[in-house]
């Protein structure tokens, strides 16, 4: 054959490669319903193997009067309940839990080309950003709840023996309490003038109904209060960490060369992500006692 | 020659096969005897209403257990074990605020196997959310979401948020205390959003605090809402891979 038809080449081209494709398919019956019959079985034998070990916890009868303290959620929602003490529950709650739901769902219609499908990992830097993201974001999300409940301050409290000098830099609720700003008085202090109230005293009740008129449109007045240095602490700084944090190491990794495809950004953020979750419900579940403070826990003491 | 006229003797072993395999009621059951030939198997998979929702063939390193550990296959196997071990655990339990502690005692001391019903519900049930988490990080690694599979990866997490609220639902029937806080803690969160936080939280309490109400309402949920819901989208996400073209491969 010296002169080629490309048509013909092309449909040979494409038998040969329907050829190659069957030859490394196998038949489901037996190699795939074997598999599935054995992974069955030995799921089952485990299964009845911890049931018969290990009971399921049951507690006293429930009582709507005796609250137990701590009181938790069910194990995956310890996550959501660790987020409640660092921020406004409709946050921490709702918002959060549905966007990241469907931030899940648009995954594959942001990452929307079909490359890399089929294999583990299958580009040079994707195992690099699962291992960057995981550590970024498990570390990062570890030492938030470290400032949160003041760990600076501890340690420098017990190396030095002396009171953390910026009491206002101590957790989040001591910024919103006593930022110079807006300082909370009591009476006794406000008299005896050891305490002076800071010049944004005002923002921390701006009466909302007072300038958004809805009685005027027939509706009943709204009853709001604007606290600035409350909405900065629940609302403005938890999203502006949770949206930016995440911006901020997909910034840094693009710039190093470790992330630089939309699917590189994808598994840094997922596995960010993912290390999040697992970072909160394990010190939602294990680390979190009575009052909900920050030490060592377990449901079985309490069996 | 003689040796091809020579009578052939039948061994034991086939005659107790043909009289097991060959009868008329066997062969109504199943058209056609053990498939061992690769006509006979593709067959035994496409005829089979169990099995047809596999293809006949698949994909060489599908097959290969590090390729997907078996995550959807096991929530699925899960879900089962749940449906059978559940419906035996119903036939002891009522779900009222006088009864239901009771009857998880007894259940757990007087019934015979009652105690390892419960456990296996109990521990299939964490593990269904773990295996279906895990099999969620594994399609997202493996790329498996990428076009056409965009949308079957939207049901996955619909089914992702149903197994959820399944083992919610099922957290407060034992009725103890862990129950009636740990649900108490979780419908607060659903009460604290804006606007509709308060309404949506009393519909699903059916009331102000978790008693009778939210008992029932969680029990019915439990048994029949969700799990059909759960059966529904599972429906579609079986039908999906298959229409989609089974496993994901590098293409």
């Amino acid at each position: 054959m010296t002169t080629a038809n490309p048509a013909e080449a092309q449909s040979a081209a494409v038998r040969g490669r329907a050829r190659r494709q069957r030859e490394e398919e196998l038949l489901v019956w037996p190699d795939l319903v074997f598999i599935e019959f054995i992974s069955a079985v030995v799921f089952t034998i485990l299964l009845v193997g911890l049931s018969v070990t290990v009971d399921a916890i049951l507690l006293d009868r429930a009582n709507p009067a005796v609250t137990p303290n701590p009181s938790k959620a069910p194990w995956y929602f310890l996550n959501l309940q660790e987020l409640l003490l660092h921020m406004h529950p409709a946050l921490a709650g709702v918002v959060v839990p549905t966007i990241a739901l469907i931030a899940l769902g648009a995954i594959p219609y942001w990452d929307n080309d079909n490359e890399g499908q089929g294999e583990w990992l299958s580009g040079p830097k994707d195992w690099l950003n699962v291992w960057v993201g995981t550590a970024v974001a498990s570390i990062g999300t570890l030492l938030l709840i470290f400032f949160d409940d003041g760990m600076h301050a501890k340690i420098y409290e017990s190396l030095t023996g002396a009171k953390f000098p910026v009491s206002w830099l101590v957790n989040m609720r001591e910024f919103q309490k006593n930022f110079p700003l807006w300082p909370t008085c009591t009476p006794e202090e406000l008299a005896a003038k050891t305490c002076a109230l800071g010049p944004l005293e005002w923002a921390k009740s701006i009466p909302l109904g007072k300038v958004v008129r809805t009685d005027l449109l027939g509706l009943p007045a709204l009853d709001l209060n604007i606290n600035i240095p409350a909405v900065l602490v629940e609302q403005i700084i938890p999203v502006t960490t949770m949206v930016g944090l995440p911006i901020l190491l997909s910034l840094v990794a693009h710039r190093r060369g470790i992330a630089q495809t939309k699917r590189e950004h994808m598994i840094l953020q997922f596995s960010g992500f993912i290390a999040v979750y697992v970072t909160l419900t394990i010190v939602g579940t294990y680390f979190r006692g009575e009052g909900l403070a920050l030490g060592p826990y377990t449901i079985f003491a309490h069996q | 020659m003689a040796s091809t006229e020579r009578p052939t003797r039948r061994s034991m072993g086939d005659r107790l096969y043909d009289a097991i395999f060959s009868n008329r009621v066997w062969r109504s059951i199943f058209r056609s005897g053990y498939p061992n030939t690769p006509r006979n198997q593709m067959l035994a998979v496409a005829t089979n209403v169990f099995l047809h929702l596999h293809p006949t063939r698949i994909h060489r390193t599908h097959v290969k257990i590090t390729h997907t550990f078996c995550l959807g296959g096991l929530s699925f196997f899960l879900f089962l074990g749940l449906t059978i071990s559940g419906v035996l655990l119903m036939f002891y339990y009522v779900p009222s605020v006088e009864r239901a502690y009771e009857d998880i005692l007894r259940l757990d001391t007087d019934v015979r196997f009652g105690q390892l019903m419960r456990n296996m519900h109990r521990w299939m049930a964490h593990g269904m959310v773990l295996t279906v988490l895990m099999h969620m990080m594994r399609v997202f690694y493996t790329g498996a979401y990428k076009p056409p599979r965009e949308f079957n990866w939207v049901i996955g997490v619909v089914l992702l948020v149903l197994t959820l609220l399944l083992s919610f639902t099922g957290y407060l029937l034992p009725w103890d205390q862990l129950a009636l806080w740990a649900i108490t803690v979780g419908t607060n969160m659903v009460g604290s959003a804006p606007l509709l936080g308060e309404p949506n939280r009393f519909v699903l309490v059916g009331g102000f605090q978790v008693g009778q109400n939210a008992l029932i309402r969680f029990y019915t949920l439990h048994v029949i809402g969700l799990p059909l819901m759960a059966a529904v989208f599972m429906t579609v996400h079986f039908w999906r891979i298959r229409r989609d073209g089974g496993l994901a491969k590098p293409l």
